[in-house]
Protein backbone atom coordinates (compact mmCIF):
# COMPACT_ATOMS: atom_id res chain seq x y z
CA UNK A 1 0.00 0.00 0.00
CA UNK A 2 1.20 3.76 -0.69
CA UNK A 3 -0.75 4.98 2.67
CA UNK A 4 -2.31 7.95 2.22
CA UNK A 5 -2.58 7.58 -1.32
CA UNK A 6 -4.66 4.67 -1.93
CA UNK A 7 -7.58 7.25 -2.94
CA UNK A 8 -7.22 7.49 -6.59
CA UNK A 9 -5.36 4.13 -7.05
CA UNK A 10 -1.54 7.07 -6.70
CA UNK A 11 1.16 5.24 -8.27
CA UNK A 12 3.63 1.99 -6.72
CA UNK A 13 7.15 1.84 -7.09
CA UNK A 14 6.47 -0.33 -9.73
CA UNK A 15 4.06 1.43 -11.74
CA UNK A 16 6.93 3.84 -12.01
CA UNK A 17 9.14 1.04 -12.67
CA UNK A 18 6.91 -0.12 -16.24
CA UNK A 19 6.06 3.39 -16.78
CA UNK A 20 9.69 4.79 -16.85
CA UNK A 21 10.89 1.46 -19.12
CA UNK A 22 8.20 2.67 -21.61
CA UNK A 23 9.22 6.09 -21.47
CA UNK A 24 13.05 4.75 -21.88
CA UNK A 25 11.74 2.46 -25.04
CA UNK A 26 10.40 5.62 -26.52
CA UNK A 27 13.33 8.15 -26.39
CA UNK A 28 15.10 5.04 -27.44
CA UNK A 29 13.27 5.21 -30.95
CA UNK A 30 13.73 8.94 -30.62
CA UNK A 31 9.69 9.39 -30.70
CA UNK A 32 7.98 11.88 -29.20
CA UNK A 33 5.20 12.00 -26.36
CA UNK A 34 2.65 13.03 -29.40
CA UNK A 35 3.32 10.13 -31.43
CA UNK A 36 3.04 7.81 -29.23
CA UNK A 37 0.39 9.06 -28.31
CA UNK A 38 -1.12 8.58 -31.69
CA UNK A 39 -0.05 5.07 -32.12
CA UNK A 40 -2.43 3.84 -29.21
CA UNK A 41 -5.29 6.73 -29.98
CA UNK A 42 -4.30 8.38 -26.96
CA UNK A 43 -3.82 12.00 -25.79
CA UNK A 44 -0.51 13.37 -24.96
CA UNK A 45 -1.40 13.64 -21.39
CA UNK A 46 -2.24 10.10 -21.07
CA UNK A 47 0.94 9.03 -22.53
CA UNK A 48 2.58 11.50 -20.03
CA UNK A 49 0.80 9.71 -16.92
CA UNK A 50 1.30 6.58 -17.96
CA UNK A 51 4.96 7.15 -17.85
CA UNK A 52 4.77 8.79 -14.52
CA UNK A 53 3.21 5.46 -13.49
CA UNK A 54 0.14 7.42 -12.38
CA UNK A 55 -2.68 5.24 -14.04
CA UNK A 56 -3.24 1.77 -14.34
CA UNK A 57 -1.98 -0.03 -17.61
CA UNK A 58 -4.51 -1.68 -20.52
CA UNK A 59 -2.90 -4.57 -21.81
CA UNK A 60 -4.00 -3.45 -25.24
CA UNK A 61 -2.23 0.26 -24.65
CA UNK A 62 0.89 -1.74 -23.08
CA UNK A 63 1.19 -4.11 -26.59
CA UNK A 64 0.60 -1.35 -28.97
CA UNK A 65 2.97 1.05 -27.37
CA UNK A 66 5.75 -2.13 -27.24
CA UNK A 67 4.93 -2.78 -30.86
CA UNK A 68 5.51 0.80 -31.97
CA UNK A 69 8.93 0.76 -29.85
CA UNK A 70 9.59 -2.23 -31.98
CA UNK A 71 9.61 -4.90 -29.00
CA UNK A 72 8.78 -7.73 -30.90
CA UNK A 73 9.94 -10.61 -29.27
CA UNK A 74 6.80 -12.94 -27.90
CA UNK A 75 9.00 -13.65 -24.97
CA UNK A 76 9.91 -10.08 -24.01
CA UNK A 77 6.34 -9.18 -24.95
CA UNK A 78 4.86 -11.16 -22.54
CA UNK A 79 7.52 -10.54 -19.42
CA UNK A 80 6.61 -6.89 -19.69
CA UNK A 81 2.71 -7.55 -19.79
CA UNK A 82 2.99 -9.65 -16.72
CA UNK A 83 4.80 -7.13 -15.05
CA UNK A 84 2.08 -4.33 -16.22
CA UNK A 85 0.00 -6.32 -15.32
CA UNK A 86 1.25 -6.59 -11.08
CA UNK A 87 1.92 -3.40 -11.58
CA UNK A 88 -1.79 -2.49 -11.71
CA UNK A 89 -2.54 -4.06 -8.60
CA UNK A 90 -1.50 -2.11 -5.41
CA UNK A 91 0.01 -3.08 -1.88
CA UNK A 92 3.53 -4.00 -2.90
CA UNK A 93 7.20 -3.31 -2.03
CA UNK A 94 9.09 -5.66 -3.98
CA UNK A 95 12.42 -7.29 -4.84
CA UNK A 96 13.38 -8.24 -7.93
CA UNK A 97 14.67 -11.37 -8.29
CA UNK A 98 18.65 -12.63 -8.92
CA UNK A 99 19.20 -11.44 -12.60
CA UNK A 100 21.37 -8.70 -12.30
CA UNK A 101 21.01 -6.60 -15.51
CA UNK A 102 16.92 -6.84 -15.11
CA UNK A 103 17.07 -4.93 -11.56
CA UNK A 104 19.96 -2.67 -12.59
CA UNK A 105 18.21 -1.60 -15.70
CA UNK A 106 14.89 -0.63 -13.38
CA UNK A 107 16.64 1.17 -11.11
CA UNK A 108 18.78 3.27 -14.39
CA UNK A 109 15.37 4.14 -15.29
CA UNK A 110 14.06 5.34 -11.78
CA UNK A 111 17.25 6.96 -11.32
CA UNK A 112 16.61 9.21 -15.00
CA UNK A 113 13.49 10.03 -14.33
CA UNK A 114 14.18 11.35 -10.50
CA UNK A 115 14.89 14.90 -9.86
CA UNK A 116 16.89 14.48 -6.62
CA UNK A 117 19.18 11.28 -5.57
CA UNK A 118 19.88 10.90 -2.42
CA UNK A 119 22.37 8.08 -1.31
CA UNK A 120 24.42 7.20 1.47
CA UNK A 121 26.95 4.90 1.14
CA UNK A 122 29.47 3.21 3.44
CA UNK A 123 31.58 1.09 1.58
CA UNK A 124 32.80 2.53 -1.50
CA UNK A 125 32.24 5.93 -3.28
CA UNK A 126 28.74 5.92 -4.98
CA UNK A 127 28.63 4.57 -8.22
CA UNK A 128 27.91 7.84 -10.15
CA UNK A 129 30.96 9.43 -9.02
CA UNK A 130 33.50 6.47 -9.40
CA UNK A 131 36.17 6.33 -12.46
CA UNK A 132 36.88 3.74 -14.07
CA UNK A 133 39.10 2.28 -12.42
CA UNK A 134 37.41 2.31 -9.33
CA UNK A 135 34.42 0.65 -10.61
CA UNK A 136 36.38 -2.06 -12.65
CA UNK A 137 38.21 -3.02 -8.76
CA UNK A 138 34.55 -2.89 -7.73
CA UNK A 139 33.34 -5.50 -10.07
CA UNK A 140 36.43 -7.71 -9.94
CA UNK A 141 35.97 -7.69 -6.24
CA UNK A 142 32.59 -8.47 -6.51
CA UNK A 143 32.88 -11.04 -9.45
CA UNK A 144 36.08 -13.42 -8.64
CA UNK A 145 35.32 -16.00 -10.74
CA UNK A 146 34.35 -13.92 -13.96
CA UNK A 147 35.62 -13.43 -17.92
CA UNK A 148 37.07 -10.46 -18.33
CA UNK A 149 34.76 -10.13 -21.30
CA UNK A 150 32.20 -9.81 -18.81
CA UNK A 151 33.80 -7.54 -15.99
CA UNK A 152 34.30 -5.30 -18.59
CA UNK A 153 30.50 -5.58 -19.54
CA UNK A 154 29.88 -4.67 -16.89
CA UNK A 155 32.08 -1.68 -16.41
CA UNK A 156 30.64 -0.17 -19.51
CA UNK A 157 27.01 -0.78 -18.41
CA UNK A 158 28.05 1.14 -15.00
CA UNK A 159 29.86 3.61 -16.58
CA UNK A 160 27.39 4.51 -19.20
CA UNK A 161 25.10 5.50 -16.33
CA UNK A 162 27.23 8.33 -15.30
CA UNK A 163 26.57 10.31 -18.27
CA UNK A 164 23.30 11.08 -15.75
CA UNK A 165 24.98 14.01 -14.27
CA UNK A 166 25.54 15.36 -17.15
CA UNK A 167 23.21 15.49 -19.27
CA UNK A 168 20.43 18.46 -20.09
CA UNK A 169 17.70 18.50 -16.75
CA UNK A 170 20.14 16.10 -14.76
CA UNK A 171 18.95 14.96 -11.29
CA UNK A 172 21.00 16.42 -8.15
CA UNK A 173 22.90 14.09 -6.29
CA UNK A 174 23.26 14.75 -2.60
CA UNK A 175 25.71 11.94 -1.31
CA UNK A 176 26.61 11.01 1.93
CA UNK A 177 29.86 9.44 1.90
CA UNK A 178 31.41 7.09 4.90
CA UNK A 179 35.25 7.95 5.62
CA UNK A 180 35.64 4.44 5.28
CA UNK A 181 34.98 4.19 1.78
CA UNK A 182 36.95 7.18 1.14
CA UNK A 183 40.26 5.68 2.73
CA UNK A 184 39.50 1.79 1.95
CA UNK A 185 42.16 1.57 -1.00
CA UNK A 186 40.12 0.09 -3.68
CA UNK A 187 41.96 -1.16 -6.53
CA UNK A 188 45.21 -0.13 -4.63
CA UNK A 189 46.56 3.50 -4.05
CA UNK A 190 46.93 4.98 -7.40
CA UNK A 191 43.63 4.35 -7.95
CA UNK A 192 42.01 5.21 -4.64
CA UNK A 193 44.35 8.66 -5.78
CA UNK A 194 42.53 9.19 -8.95
CA UNK A 195 38.98 8.37 -7.25
CA UNK A 196 39.68 11.04 -4.31
CA UNK A 197 40.65 13.99 -7.45
CA UNK A 198 37.40 13.00 -8.95
CA UNK A 199 35.23 13.17 -5.90
CA UNK A 200 36.74 16.74 -5.90
CA UNK A 201 36.44 17.40 -9.22
CA UNK A 202 32.68 16.10 -9.03
CA UNK A 203 31.60 18.64 -6.31
CA UNK A 204 32.54 21.32 -8.40
CA UNK A 205 29.22 20.13 -10.56
CA UNK A 206 26.18 22.56 -9.82
CA UNK A 207 24.26 19.61 -9.25
CA UNK A 208 26.29 17.20 -7.16
CA UNK A 209 27.04 17.77 -3.12
CA UNK A 210 28.80 15.86 -1.01
CA UNK A 211 29.40 15.09 2.64
CA UNK A 212 31.77 13.06 4.16
CA UNK A 213 30.74 10.98 7.35
CA UNK A 214 34.10 11.11 9.46
CA UNK A 215 34.46 8.34 11.69
CA UNK A 216 34.62 10.83 14.53
CA UNK A 217 30.42 11.17 13.59
CA UNK A 218 30.99 8.18 16.03
CA UNK A 219 27.55 6.07 15.80
CA UNK A 220 24.78 6.80 12.76
CA UNK A 221 21.67 6.10 11.97
CA UNK A 222 22.73 4.09 8.45
CA UNK A 223 25.38 1.90 10.50
CA UNK A 224 23.06 -1.17 8.64
CA UNK A 225 24.27 -0.36 5.38
CA UNK A 226 24.33 1.73 2.13
CA UNK A 227 20.15 3.12 0.78
CA UNK A 228 19.75 5.52 -1.58
CA UNK A 229 16.14 7.78 -2.05
CA UNK A 230 15.05 9.04 -5.41
CA UNK A 231 12.39 11.84 -5.10
CA UNK A 232 10.30 13.25 -8.71
CA UNK A 233 9.69 16.60 -9.32
CA UNK A 234 5.89 15.46 -9.78
CA UNK A 235 4.15 16.23 -6.63
CA UNK A 236 2.16 13.10 -6.98
CA UNK A 237 4.90 10.69 -7.28
CA UNK A 238 6.14 9.34 -4.03
CA UNK A 239 9.88 8.96 -3.00
CA UNK A 240 11.34 6.06 -3.06
CA UNK A 241 14.15 4.03 -1.35
CA UNK A 242 16.66 2.01 -3.16
CA UNK A 243 18.01 -0.84 -1.28
CA UNK A 244 20.85 -3.25 -3.52
CA UNK A 245 21.89 -6.71 -1.91
CA UNK A 246 24.45 -9.29 -3.59
CA UNK A 247 21.34 -10.95 -5.68
CA UNK A 248 18.66 -8.67 -5.16
CA UNK A 249 17.39 -4.54 -4.89
CA UNK A 250 14.38 -3.70 -3.30
CA UNK A 251 12.15 -0.49 -3.74
CA UNK A 252 10.39 0.83 -0.92
CA UNK A 253 7.26 2.94 -1.55
CA UNK A 254 5.38 2.91 1.71
CA UNK A 255 5.17 6.22 3.42
CA UNK A 256 5.49 4.84 6.80
CA UNK A 257 9.13 2.97 5.52
CA UNK A 258 10.14 5.49 3.09
CA UNK A 259 9.91 7.77 6.16
CA UNK A 260 12.02 5.99 8.55
CA UNK A 261 14.96 6.39 5.54
CA UNK A 262 13.99 10.15 5.36
CA UNK A 263 14.87 10.71 8.77
CA UNK A 264 18.16 8.44 8.50
CA UNK A 265 18.88 10.57 6.04
CA UNK A 266 18.57 13.84 7.24
CA UNK A 267 20.48 12.85 10.63
CA UNK A 268 23.50 11.47 8.22
CA UNK A 269 23.49 14.90 6.63
CA UNK A 270 23.52 16.88 10.30
CA UNK A 271 26.23 14.51 11.53
CA UNK A 272 28.52 14.36 8.23
CA UNK A 273 30.75 17.46 7.44
CA UNK A 274 29.11 20.34 5.35
CA UNK A 275 29.56 20.37 1.49
CA UNK A 276 32.62 22.62 1.84
CA UNK A 277 34.70 21.03 4.56
CA UNK A 278 34.13 17.97 2.75
CA UNK A 279 36.10 19.37 -0.30
CA UNK A 280 38.96 20.38 2.43
CA UNK A 281 38.98 16.84 3.77
CA UNK A 282 39.17 14.94 0.44
CA UNK A 283 42.56 17.29 -0.43
CA UNK A 284 43.74 16.24 2.88
CA UNK A 285 43.39 12.76 2.20
CA UNK A 286 44.77 13.66 -1.17
CA UNK A 287 47.86 14.73 0.41
CA UNK A 288 48.21 11.88 3.39
CA UNK A 289 47.97 9.07 0.82
CA UNK B 1 31.74 25.38 9.69
CA UNK B 2 32.02 22.30 10.84
CA UNK B 3 29.47 19.63 11.25
CA UNK B 4 28.12 19.42 14.70
CA UNK B 5 28.13 16.06 15.60
CA UNK B 6 26.10 15.96 18.44
CA UNK B 7 23.12 17.74 16.67
CA UNK B 8 19.95 16.04 16.27
CA UNK B 9 16.97 16.11 13.32
CA UNK B 10 13.71 15.38 15.61
CA UNK B 11 11.51 14.75 13.34
CA UNK B 12 8.78 13.72 16.00
CA UNK B 13 8.27 17.42 17.08
CA UNK B 14 6.50 18.89 14.71
CA UNK B 15 8.33 22.00 13.18
CA UNK B 16 7.53 25.56 11.58
CA UNK B 17 10.01 25.24 8.42
CA UNK B 18 8.45 21.34 8.28
CA UNK B 19 4.76 22.48 8.17
CA UNK B 20 5.44 25.58 5.81
CA UNK B 21 6.73 23.12 3.45
CA UNK B 22 4.25 20.87 3.51
CA UNK B 23 2.10 23.94 3.30
CA UNK B 24 3.89 24.55 -0.49
CA UNK B 25 3.67 20.97 -1.83
CA UNK B 26 6.88 20.51 -0.65
CA UNK B 27 7.74 16.79 0.38
CA UNK B 28 10.67 17.31 3.73
CA UNK B 29 8.32 16.70 6.00
CA UNK B 30 7.18 14.35 8.36
CA UNK B 31 3.81 12.69 9.74
CA UNK B 32 4.36 14.74 12.90
CA UNK B 33 4.35 17.85 11.02
CA UNK B 34 1.49 17.41 8.49
CA UNK B 35 -0.50 16.80 11.49
CA UNK B 36 -0.43 20.13 12.63
CA UNK B 37 -0.33 21.63 9.35
CA UNK B 38 -3.93 19.93 8.67
CA UNK B 39 -4.95 21.06 11.49
CA UNK B 40 -3.81 24.62 11.00
CA UNK B 41 -5.70 24.28 7.52
CA UNK B 42 -8.85 23.34 9.98
CA UNK B 43 -8.96 26.21 11.59
CA UNK B 44 -7.58 28.49 8.81
CA UNK B 45 -8.49 27.11 5.51
CA UNK B 46 -6.59 30.25 3.79
CA UNK B 47 -3.26 28.92 5.52
CA UNK B 48 -2.25 27.26 2.22
CA UNK B 49 -2.78 30.70 0.27
CA UNK B 50 -1.43 32.98 2.80
CA UNK B 51 1.91 31.15 2.71
CA UNK B 52 1.81 31.00 -1.24
CA UNK B 53 0.95 34.67 -0.76
CA UNK B 54 3.74 34.97 1.32
CA UNK B 55 6.52 33.37 -1.84
CA UNK B 56 5.03 35.96 -4.43
CA UNK B 57 5.58 38.46 -1.77
CA UNK B 58 8.82 37.31 -1.02
CA UNK B 59 9.36 37.23 -5.08
CA UNK B 60 7.75 40.76 -5.43
CA UNK B 61 10.17 42.37 -2.39
CA UNK B 62 12.97 40.32 -3.92
CA UNK B 63 12.50 42.22 -7.46
CA UNK B 64 11.57 45.62 -6.88
CA UNK B 65 14.96 45.40 -4.36
CA UNK B 66 17.33 44.43 -7.37
CA UNK B 67 15.42 46.18 -9.61
CA UNK B 68 14.57 49.30 -8.72
CA UNK B 69 16.65 49.86 -5.27
CA UNK B 70 19.66 48.53 -6.80
CA UNK B 71 20.45 46.59 -4.00
CA UNK B 72 23.31 43.80 -4.54
CA UNK B 73 23.37 41.63 -1.36
CA UNK B 74 20.68 39.96 1.04
CA UNK B 75 20.46 38.04 4.17
CA UNK B 76 17.65 35.82 4.44
CA UNK B 77 16.75 35.66 8.15
CA UNK B 78 14.96 32.51 8.82
CA UNK B 79 15.09 31.65 5.37
CA UNK B 80 13.14 28.03 5.81
CA UNK B 81 13.72 25.12 3.71
CA UNK B 82 14.55 25.40 0.26
CA UNK B 83 12.15 25.66 -2.29
CA UNK B 84 10.67 26.97 -5.38
CA UNK B 85 12.22 30.53 -5.89
CA UNK B 86 14.87 30.94 -3.48
CA UNK B 87 16.06 34.15 -2.83
CA UNK B 88 19.02 33.72 -4.58
CA UNK B 89 17.37 32.17 -7.66
CA UNK B 90 14.98 35.52 -7.95
CA UNK B 91 17.64 38.14 -7.60
CA UNK B 92 20.46 36.44 -9.61
CA UNK B 93 17.88 36.35 -12.57
CA UNK B 94 17.65 39.99 -12.24
CA UNK B 95 21.43 41.28 -11.04
CA UNK B 96 23.77 37.65 -11.64
CA UNK B 97 26.30 39.39 -9.50
CA UNK B 98 23.87 39.37 -6.69
CA UNK B 99 25.10 37.63 -3.15
CA UNK B 100 23.03 36.19 -0.61
CA UNK B 101 23.22 34.65 2.71
CA UNK B 102 20.61 32.34 4.10
CA UNK B 103 20.41 32.32 7.90
CA UNK B 104 18.29 29.33 9.86
CA UNK B 105 18.60 28.03 13.53
CA UNK B 106 17.51 24.84 12.61
CA UNK B 107 19.74 21.90 11.62
CA UNK B 108 17.72 20.37 8.87
CA UNK B 109 17.32 23.85 7.09
CA UNK B 110 20.61 24.57 7.34
CA UNK B 111 21.79 21.17 5.15
CA UNK B 112 19.30 21.54 3.26
CA UNK B 113 19.74 25.09 1.85
CA UNK B 114 24.01 24.62 1.95
CA UNK B 115 23.36 21.36 -0.06
CA UNK B 116 20.61 22.95 -2.62
CA UNK B 117 21.57 26.38 -2.29
CA UNK B 118 25.08 27.22 -1.71
CA UNK B 119 27.14 28.24 -4.57
CA UNK B 120 29.55 31.09 -6.18
CA UNK B 121 27.52 34.09 -4.72
CA UNK B 122 25.41 32.50 -2.04
CA UNK B 123 26.19 30.84 1.28
CA UNK B 124 23.95 29.27 4.47
CA UNK B 125 24.94 29.69 7.60
CA UNK B 126 23.29 28.09 10.73
CA UNK B 127 22.98 30.93 13.24
CA UNK B 128 19.74 32.57 15.20
CA UNK B 129 18.52 35.63 14.44
CA UNK B 130 17.69 36.45 18.20
CA UNK B 131 21.60 36.73 18.36
CA UNK B 132 22.28 39.82 15.51
CA UNK B 133 26.05 40.21 16.44
CA UNK B 134 27.14 36.34 16.19
CA UNK B 135 25.15 36.19 12.76
CA UNK B 136 26.75 39.41 11.54
CA UNK B 137 29.97 38.40 12.66
CA UNK B 138 29.88 34.77 11.13
CA UNK B 139 33.46 33.91 8.89
CA UNK B 140 30.83 33.35 5.64
CA UNK B 141 29.18 36.87 6.11
CA UNK B 142 31.92 38.41 6.38
CA UNK B 143 33.34 36.71 3.22
CA UNK B 144 30.36 37.72 1.05
CA UNK B 145 28.59 41.31 2.55
CA UNK B 146 30.44 43.91 2.61
CA UNK B 147 28.86 46.51 5.08
CA UNK B 148 29.79 49.73 3.67
CA UNK B 149 27.32 48.71 1.07
CA UNK B 150 23.56 48.59 0.93
CA UNK B 151 22.30 45.51 2.80
CA UNK B 152 18.89 44.15 2.12
CA UNK B 153 17.52 42.20 5.44
CA UNK B 154 14.85 39.86 4.57
CA UNK B 155 12.68 38.43 7.44
CA UNK B 156 9.78 36.82 6.06
CA UNK B 157 7.14 35.01 8.06
CA UNK B 158 10.13 34.76 10.92
CA UNK B 159 9.54 37.66 14.04
CA UNK B 160 5.77 36.12 14.58
CA UNK B 161 8.00 33.36 16.27
CA UNK B 162 9.81 35.59 18.50
CA UNK B 163 7.51 36.73 21.49
CA UNK B 164 7.33 39.74 23.05
CA UNK B 165 9.68 38.58 25.93
CA UNK B 166 12.62 38.44 23.56
CA UNK B 167 12.34 42.29 22.39
CA UNK B 168 11.90 41.45 18.43
CA UNK B 169 12.14 45.31 17.19
CA UNK B 170 15.19 45.39 19.45
CA UNK B 171 16.29 42.35 17.66
CA UNK B 172 15.93 44.00 13.73
CA UNK B 173 17.13 47.35 15.62
CA UNK B 174 20.68 45.27 16.41
CA UNK B 175 20.35 44.69 12.49
CA UNK B 176 19.46 48.17 11.57
CA UNK B 177 22.56 49.84 13.16
CA UNK B 178 24.83 47.05 11.57
CA UNK B 179 23.70 48.71 8.13
CA UNK B 180 24.87 51.43 5.98
CA UNK B 181 22.32 53.87 5.12
CA UNK B 182 20.51 53.17 1.97
CA UNK B 183 20.07 49.44 2.95
CA UNK B 184 16.81 47.73 3.14
CA UNK B 185 14.50 46.25 5.29
CA UNK B 186 11.52 43.37 4.54
CA UNK B 187 9.18 41.97 6.91
CA UNK B 188 6.17 39.90 6.49
CA UNK B 189 4.35 38.60 9.42
CA UNK B 190 1.19 37.38 10.65
CA UNK B 191 -1.93 38.83 11.72
CA UNK B 192 -4.96 38.37 13.14
CA UNK B 193 -6.46 42.08 12.21
CA UNK B 194 -8.90 41.70 9.72
CA UNK B 195 -8.89 42.64 6.24
CA UNK B 196 -12.31 44.54 4.94
CA UNK B 197 -12.68 41.66 2.60
CA UNK B 198 -12.64 38.97 4.89
CA UNK B 199 -16.17 38.15 5.92
CA UNK B 200 -15.77 37.63 9.52
CA UNK B 201 -16.80 38.74 12.92
CA UNK B 202 -13.92 39.80 14.68
CA UNK B 203 -14.99 37.71 17.39
CA UNK B 204 -14.32 34.87 15.30
CA UNK B 205 -11.09 36.26 13.67
CA UNK B 206 -9.74 36.28 17.45
CA UNK B 207 -11.04 32.94 18.50
CA UNK B 208 -9.15 31.44 15.27
CA UNK B 209 -5.98 33.92 16.07
CA UNK B 210 -5.85 32.33 19.48
CA UNK B 211 -6.35 28.91 18.05
CA UNK B 212 -3.72 29.09 15.68
CA UNK B 213 -1.63 30.47 18.78
CA UNK B 214 -1.96 27.84 20.35
CA UNK B 215 -1.87 24.75 17.79
CA UNK B 216 1.72 26.19 17.42
CA UNK B 217 2.36 25.60 21.17
CA UNK B 218 3.12 22.18 20.11
CA UNK B 219 5.90 23.01 17.89
CA UNK B 220 9.65 24.00 18.35
CA UNK B 221 8.68 27.73 17.87
CA UNK B 222 5.77 28.70 19.74
CA UNK B 223 3.60 31.83 17.23
CA UNK B 224 2.42 35.61 18.26
CA UNK B 225 0.10 37.15 15.68
CA UNK B 226 0.57 41.01 15.64
CA UNK B 227 -1.24 43.98 14.85
CA UNK B 228 -0.45 46.60 11.90
CA UNK B 229 1.08 48.97 14.42
CA UNK B 230 3.48 46.90 16.18
CA UNK B 231 4.08 45.07 12.30
CA UNK B 232 5.45 48.90 11.85
CA UNK B 233 7.39 49.32 14.88
CA UNK B 234 10.08 46.81 13.41
CA UNK B 235 10.81 49.66 10.61
CA UNK B 236 12.05 51.96 12.99
CA UNK B 237 14.65 54.40 11.18
CA UNK B 238 13.39 52.88 8.01
CA UNK B 239 11.56 54.93 5.38
CA UNK B 240 8.63 52.95 4.19
CA UNK B 241 8.59 52.54 1.01
CA UNK B 242 5.13 52.89 -0.92
CA UNK B 243 2.20 51.71 -0.14
CA UNK B 244 3.53 51.09 3.27
CA UNK B 245 3.29 48.10 5.62
CA UNK B 246 0.14 46.35 4.28
CA UNK B 247 -1.48 42.75 3.39
CA UNK B 248 1.27 41.33 1.58
CA UNK B 249 -1.34 40.33 -1.66
CA UNK B 250 -1.47 44.38 -1.78
CA UNK B 251 2.16 45.16 -1.78
CA UNK B 252 3.02 46.44 -5.13
CA UNK B 253 0.96 42.94 -6.60
CA UNK B 254 1.80 41.92 -10.09
CA UNK B 255 -0.31 39.75 -12.66
CA UNK B 256 -0.13 37.07 -10.20
CA UNK B 257 -1.46 38.29 -6.59
CA UNK B 258 -3.78 36.67 -4.70
CA UNK B 259 -7.56 38.55 -5.19
CA UNK B 260 -7.77 37.86 -1.49
CA UNK B 261 -5.62 39.59 0.96
CA UNK B 262 -5.26 38.79 4.67
CA UNK B 263 -3.46 37.02 7.14
CA UNK B 264 -0.08 38.52 7.10
CA UNK B 265 1.28 42.29 7.17
CA UNK B 266 4.36 42.48 4.67
CA UNK B 267 6.19 45.83 4.16
CA UNK B 268 9.49 47.76 2.78
CA UNK B 269 11.35 50.22 4.22
CA UNK B 270 15.00 51.84 3.23
CA UNK B 271 17.33 53.06 5.89
CA UNK B 272 17.83 56.50 7.24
Amino acid sequence: MTEGRAVGGGPTVQRMLVGAQLRRLRTDQGLTRDQAAQAIRASEWKIHRLENGQVGFKDRDVIDLLRLYQVTDPTEVAEFLALAREANTPGWWHHYGDVLPAWFRTYVDLEQAASLIRSYEGQYVPGLLQTDAYLRAVVQGAHLAESAEEVGRRVRLRLARQTLLTVEGAPRLWAVVDEAALRRPVGGRLVLRGQLERLVEATKLSNVTLQVLPFAAGAHPAMVGAFSILRFADRELPDVVYLEHLTSAIYLDRRHDVERYLDAMEQLCVQAEPPARTVELLNQMLDEL
Amino acid sequence: MASDWTATVNTDVPNPARIYDYLLDGKDNFPADRDVAEQLLAIAPVARDVVEDNRAFLRRVVRFLTREAGVRQFIDLGSGLPTRGNVHEIAQAEAPDARVVYVDNDAMVVTHSRALLAGDNTAAIHADLREPERVLGHPEVGELIDFDRPVALLLMAILHFIPDDEDPPGIVARFRDALPAGSYLSVSHGTRDIPERWDLSPEAMAEMGTKVEQLYQLTTASLVTRPRAQVERFFDGFDLVEPGVVEIQRWRPDDQASILPGGFYGGVGRRR
